[in-house]
Parts: structure tokens; sequence; C-alpha cells
């Protein structure tokens, strides 16, 4: 194996939706500085946008201004989020959004030209092609580009990140990087559960398998901050093929039904909106019917047009297109019946939620060096690829001032040492040993830990503290067994670094779930041991820091901040 | 599964050592076979469904289907691409054999056949 030492002023960590609007706006800004994007898999269609898109989630149509943004997402969120984050990444949807569409994505626009609204932020696109549109931008702005090199580590030099070191998985070389600023932008993390699906369709999730929470783990590792994995996002999902439903919910106008024909959003929650509840309440509803004997649950679509059947179609083909052929292969017509729905598995994911990294507003993390952006980042629910990219644009901006400040820090060789040992053990392991466990097999004993004590579908996602304890127990033994792991290649190597990434997110996710003594977000994080809101003792952000030399989590609280005023249970 | 590939289209991109359906998947999931140059799929259990490879092939040799638990045989998907490189129309077949059409606006970047990797020689893309 061999080593490509690389030296960069900016390292970006994943190269996906906010690390290739990072490294434009990084080029466009500072021209002097390098920029180097360390992609696990190929930038043209990795990570969350691989399939494409329909519909930019997070814009200001005609009315809406970043503080009626930061109302609605409050609401949406039960009432806490860093106002300071949202208010700045909502200031520069428009920049990004006009950024991209001159780049080449189609945008649908009315007769005079403009932009056709979903609801209050969506707007609609054709986005099949999104992901290779930006990863050309990015290149075309002199971004040097490692495909296919996964990151395991940073290089953290007195607390300070200098860097990161991967593995290639086409050759097995080291990438060690250094660098004067990193960005990471790693996606959230899926698999951390068990899957709705099982065998040959255990892969299709709605979140993007391939994120594994490696950008949450390598902070993890290292000390950092990182705030709300309580808060995980459930989401509401079409039955099987686990697509989102916002494509049906808000293009189409379709209300949640149970087995009876019974408006419960409507009826049950009319006083928090309804249909238009808070994202948790709309997986908590239909989860309550099932619960007690009403389900299955559907989106009535029955009144729709068959033209607006074939819409839905044709928004699903630019985004998810397996939906389509699932309804063929099932003799569905949504037009004619409901669609069934379910609640995925549960995602760590900042960007639905505000799980992730604890950031200040310049989207810098509590290690000295490191920014952190996108779906990986905290503390901003209701990113999607809009925020994303405001937080890529703002992410880079502070890093570029901090690159041109800062000189490259001294690596040791015994830290670069350190880390080889310990990403290429699972290869050693299987030449010396042959006998061991498999990345799956540990993915599977992770997944049945969590799905049964930690809150999973099984028990409708409901924790109390007992269960969370047994979680925790069973989750301390499995850092101790990473020296079993074998990988007979480069991919299974891969693999392994995901499991063990996963491991880390969970235990640090159930420490959380044991924190917060109450329920804020019923659906996401329902503990029956203390069923309320309490807003008195919990109206704080709850945090951990994991000590990189004793492994010991600490937790803390810390204050929630208004800044918009106004009634935070309120949409406007 | 998800994704299946026809060896009889498959062309190899004509001995491209890194051919467009690899780059395209975010999941790592398909290599090359040395000895006949042609596309395997390492597991289909790992496959998002999410058609990026099967878009990009120039010879429409990778073919989407369901996992058998998810939908009937015979139904199928496929993407055809404009010359034009402005428009995808899907060509939708359901159980019986009913062909429904879907032709939607997008925006496809011209794509080479093979292409360099950073610190990778070529010869690490074969198995
Ligand atoms: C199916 C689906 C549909 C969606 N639809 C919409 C929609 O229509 N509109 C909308 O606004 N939002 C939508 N979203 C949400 C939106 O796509 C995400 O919030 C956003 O793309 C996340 O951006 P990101 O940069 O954080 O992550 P990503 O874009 O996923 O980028 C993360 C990158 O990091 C890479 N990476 C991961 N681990 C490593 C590692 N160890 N080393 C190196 N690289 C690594 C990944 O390969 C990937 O390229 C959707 C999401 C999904 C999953
Ligand atoms: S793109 Fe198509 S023809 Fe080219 S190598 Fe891949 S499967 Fe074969
Ligand atoms: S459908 Fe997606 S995940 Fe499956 S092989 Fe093709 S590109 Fe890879």
């Amino acid at each position: 194996m061999e080593q490509n030492i690389i030296e960069t002023d900016i390292l970006i960590i994943g190269g996906g939706t906010a690390g290739c609007l990072a490294a434009v706006e990084v080029r466009e800004r500072f021209p002097n500085l390098r920029v180097t994007i360390m992609e696990k898999a190929h930038i043209d269609r990795s990570g969350c946008l691989a399939g494409g898109m329909n519909a930019i989630n997070a814009y200001l149509n005609p009315g809406e201004t970043p503080e009626s943004f930061v109302k609605y997402v409050r609401f949406d969120s039960c009432g806490l989020i860093r106002e300071d984050l949202v208010l700045s990444m909502s200031e520069l949807f428009e920049y990004c959004v006009k950024k991209v569409e001159k780049w080449g994505l189609p945008i649908l626009c009315d007769e005079k030209g403009n932009y056709i609204p979903r609801g209050r932020w969506n707007i609609k696109i054709n986005g099949e092609s999104l992901k290779p549109i930006i990863a050309k931008a990015a290149k075309n702005a002199g971004t040097k580009v490692l495909n296919w090199v996964v990151a395991s580590n940073y290089l953290v030099v007195d607390g300070r990140v200098a860097g990161a070191v991967g593995f290639s998985v086409r050759n097995g070389n080291m990438f060690v990087v250094k660098a004067k600023a990193t960005i990471i932008a790693t996606g959230g993390a899926a698999g951390v559960y068990k899957p709705n699906n099982a065998h040959d369709a255990q892969h299709k999730t709605w979140y993007c398998p391939y994120n594994t929470g490696a950008g949450y783990a390598m902070g993890i590792r290292a000390g950092a901050e990182m705030t709300s994995f309580e808060m995980r996002y459930i989401g509401l999902r079409v039955k099987d093929t686990i697509a989102p439903t916002g494509t049906i919910a808000l293009g189409v106008g379709a209300p949640q039904i149970n087995s009876k024909g019974e408006k419960f959003m409507a009826t049950k929650y009319a006083h928090i909106g309804g249909d238009g509840a808070p994202t948790p309440y709309r997986s908590h509803g239909p989860l309550q019917e099932i619960k007690e004997g009403r389900g299955p649950v559907y989106l009535d679509t029955r009144h729709i047009t068959s033209q607006q059947a074939r819409d839905l179609k044709s928004a699903f083909l630019d985004m998810y297109p397996s939906m389509v052929l699932y309804w063929a292969a099932n003799e569905i017509d949504p037009s004619k019946e409901p669609v069934e729905v379910q609640t995925t598995e549960p995602y760590i994911v900042g960007g639905h939620t505000q799980s992730g990294y604890w950031v200040d507003v310049n989207r810098k993390t509590t290690l000295d060096g490191l920014y952190a952006a996108g779906d990986v980042a905290g503390g901003a629910p209701y990113k999607f690829v809009s925020g994303c990219w405001a937080e890529g644009v703002i992410a880079a901006k502070q890093a570029g001032e901090y690159a041109q400040k800062n000189d490259f820090a001294e690596i040791q060789a015994s830290l670069v040492h350190e880390e080889q040992d310990r990403a290429f053990a699972p290869l050693l392991s299987f030449t010396n040993k042959k006998d061991g466990i498999k990345a799956y097999d540990m993915e599977v004993r992770l997944q049945k830990i969590m799905e049964e004590y930690a809150g999973g579908a099984a028990t409708y996602y409901e924790v109390n503290e007992e269960r969370l304890l047994v979680a925790r127990r069973r989750l301390a033994t499995l850092p101790d067994q990473f020296k079993h792991i074998i990988a007979e290649d480069l991919h299974e190597l891969m693999k392994a670094h995901e499991v063990i990434d996963r491991v880390y997110v969970a235990q640090t996710l159930v420490e959380h779930m044991l924190y917060r003594k109450e329920t804020r977000w019923p659906g996401y994080c329902t503990r029956t041991d203390y069923t309320e809101r309490n807003d008195e003792k919990w109206l704080n952000f709850v945090n951990s820091r994991r000590d990189p030399d004793t492994g010991d989590i600490e937790m803390l609280t810390r204050p929630y901040v208004q800044i918009v005023p106004g009634d935070r249970y309120k949409p406007r | 599964m998800p994704v299946i590939i026809h060896a009889d289209k498959c062309n190899g991109c004509h001995g491209s050592n890194n051919p467009p359906c690899i780059r395209m998947c975010p999941g790592d999931l398909l290599m090359k076979d040395s000895k006949t140059g042609k596309i395997l799929m390492r597991d289909p259990a790992e496959c998002w469904d999410c058609l990026p490879c099967v878009k990009v092939c120039p010879q429409e040799a990778i073919e989407f289907r369901l996992s058998y638990q998810l939908g009937f045989h015979t139904a199928r998907l496929i993407p055809h691409i404009h010359d034009t490189r402005d428009f995808i129309t899907w060509e939708l077949i359901d159980t019986k054999g009913g062909i429904d059409k879907f032709t939607i606006r997008t925006k496809i970047l011209p794509i080479e056949l093979d292409e360099k990797v950073e610190g990778v020689a070529a010869v690490d893309f074969s198995i």
C-alpha cells in the first residue's frame, strides 16, 4: 500500500450538495486558495442527490421573508431551533438557487417567468441531473477531486483539525491530506436502525444508504461538540418504496386518512394545524392510528384527475423513479385508490431535523480549523437542498478566511501511522486470521440493538430509561469487537468503516435520548416515562462531547435564544 | 434484484477502464470483469435503486428491476435519453404489457467513456 500525501489550503470532505457549492464559493472568493474534495464515491452522482430531485424545498416564495421562514421552521420543530443559523441560511437561498439555475438546472416557471411555488417554501425543478450539474461547476472552478477516497479520521494537532486521512477503494492507497482549513460535508446517517425492507431490498431506504454518519463519527472521535441527536428523523413515506410524500401531499393536496376513511390529522390534530401540523406530528398521528388498530394509513389521492396522476409520476421520475415502477408493478392507480404510507427507520439527518455538529453562525465547529455544512451540521432543520448549499457557502467564506491567516500544522508521522493501522486493520485481520465478523454481521447486530432497545419501528419508536440503558450496555461491547472485523477487499473495508462509524453515532444518540427527559418531538422521540413537553426545563439544546482519551461522553445543555419575536408554536 | 446487466448489450465502453456506469454509482457497486471486459454487479442487496447507472449507459445495457418482494414481474421502467440531451423519455411497462411514456425536460451533460482517477492506476478498476 502506498501513501499519497497532498497539501491543500481547503479540504472539503464529502463532495455532495453542500460540498460542491462550498468548493465553488472558495474558488470564487479566494482564487489563490487550492481546494480539494475528498469523496467516497464519484462527485458526479454521489450522496442524496444521486437519483435526482424534483423540488427545492427551502425557498422564500413571494411574500415570505427570512423571519417568516424562521417562524415556520420553529413551529415545525416544536419551538426549538437555532434561529441565528436558520436566518443566516435563508438569507442565501436566492443566491444559491440563482447560481445553480445559471449552471443549467431547469426550474419550472409560469408564462411570466416566475418560479412555480409548491406551498410556501418549495419550487419545482426538473432536477434529474442536479448532481452532475453542481459537480461540473465544482470541477470547473478548479477543484482537485479525490474520487473514491473514503475519509476515515481527521488529523488533529493540538486540538486543531489539520486535514484528514482516507483510503482509496480503488487501489487501497492511503491519502493523507494536509489542509489549513477543513469543511466537513458528509451528510447524515442511514442504517443505524433496522431498515424498512429486508433481503435484496434492504437498501431500499429513503435516505442515501451510503451516507453512514462518517462526518459525525469523525467529529465524535475527535471530541467535537454535537447537538440534538435525540431529534431523530422519522419520516412519513410511501409504503414499501419509502419514497418522499411531499411530492404527493404538497403536489396534489392529499390528506392522511385511516382504514375507516377518517381524516384523523384534520380532526385530532386541528389545534396544531391538522395535515399541516409540525412534521413530527405527521408521523406521530398515523403511528397512533396504526397502534390503535385503525391502520393501514393512506394519503387520500382519490380526488385527483388522471392528468394529475401523470404529473405526479413525472415528478417522481425526476427524483425517485422506482415509485413509478412500483405502481405499475402492483397495479396501483393513485387517482383511483389512496396511497398507503408508513414511517421510516430513524435517520440522523441534520438537514431535516437538527442533529449534528454544534456550530456558530459561521458554521465553525468547536474544533479549531473545522467547519460543517449540510446534513452533518446541527441546529438548523429544514435545510434540504438549498439550505445545504447556503451552509456550504457560509462555511466556504469562513474556512477561506481561516486559511488565509493560518499556515499548515506540523503533522507527526506517528499520527498518520496510528490511523493507518486503525483504517486497514480489517484487511489485515482477514489476511492473518480469516475468521472473524463481517461488516454486515455487525451492522445487523447494531440495528437489532437499536431497533429493540433504542426506539425502533417495532416499538412505535418509543423509548424509556430502562430500555435505553439496555441499549447503552449492549452498544458498549461493540467497540471492543471492532478488532474482529474482517474485510476481504476494499469495498468490504469501506463497509467495515461504515458500520464502525454508525456505532459511534448510535452511542451518542442513546446518550442524547436518555438525557432529554421530556417529549418534545412526538413521533421522533417519544419517551413513555416523560410524555409531555416541558419548556420550563428543556427549552434548550442537548449537546454531547466524547472525551477522545477516555471515551466517556459528557452531556451538557446550551440555551435557546429567541431572535424572531412571536408565539413559538405558531407557523406565522 | 435492483439492477441487472445485460452482458450481450454491454460493450465495455470500448475497453474503458473507468466507464460511466462505474463512475455514476454512489455505492461503488459496479465493477469490470477483467476477463470479459464487461460489468458486474457486486451485490444487488446494496443497491439504492437510484438509477444513474441505468441512465448513463450508452448501450442501455443496465436494466432496472424492482425486488420481487416489492413488485410483480414483468413490469419495467426504461429511460431513453434524447440525442439532444435535454429530454428523457421514460417507458413504463406494466405487468400486463401496457405501455405508458413520460417525456421530461432535463439537462444531461456530455460524458466521457473513460476517465483518469487522481492517484489511481487504470488496472485498479478490474477484479
Ligand atoms: C431521496 C431523497 C429525496 C430528497 N428530495 C429532496 C427534494 O426534492 N428537495 C430538497 O430540497 N431536498 C430533498 N432531499 C434532501 C436533500 O437532498 C439533502 O438534505 C441534501 O442533499 C443533503 O446534502 P449534504 O451535502 O449534506 O449531503 P449529500 O449531498 O448526501 O453529500 C454527502 C457526500 O459525502 C460523501 N461521503 C459520505 N461519507 C464519506 C466519507 N467517509 N468520505 C468521503 N465522502 C463521504 C457522500 O458520498 C456524498 O457525496 C431529499 C433527500 C433524499 C435522500
Ligand atoms: S456504461 Fe454500459 S456499455 Fe459501458 S461498460 Fe457500463 S454497462 Fe457496459
Ligand atoms: S441503481 Fe444506483 S445504487 Fe444501484 S447500481 Fe445503479 S447507480 Fe448503483
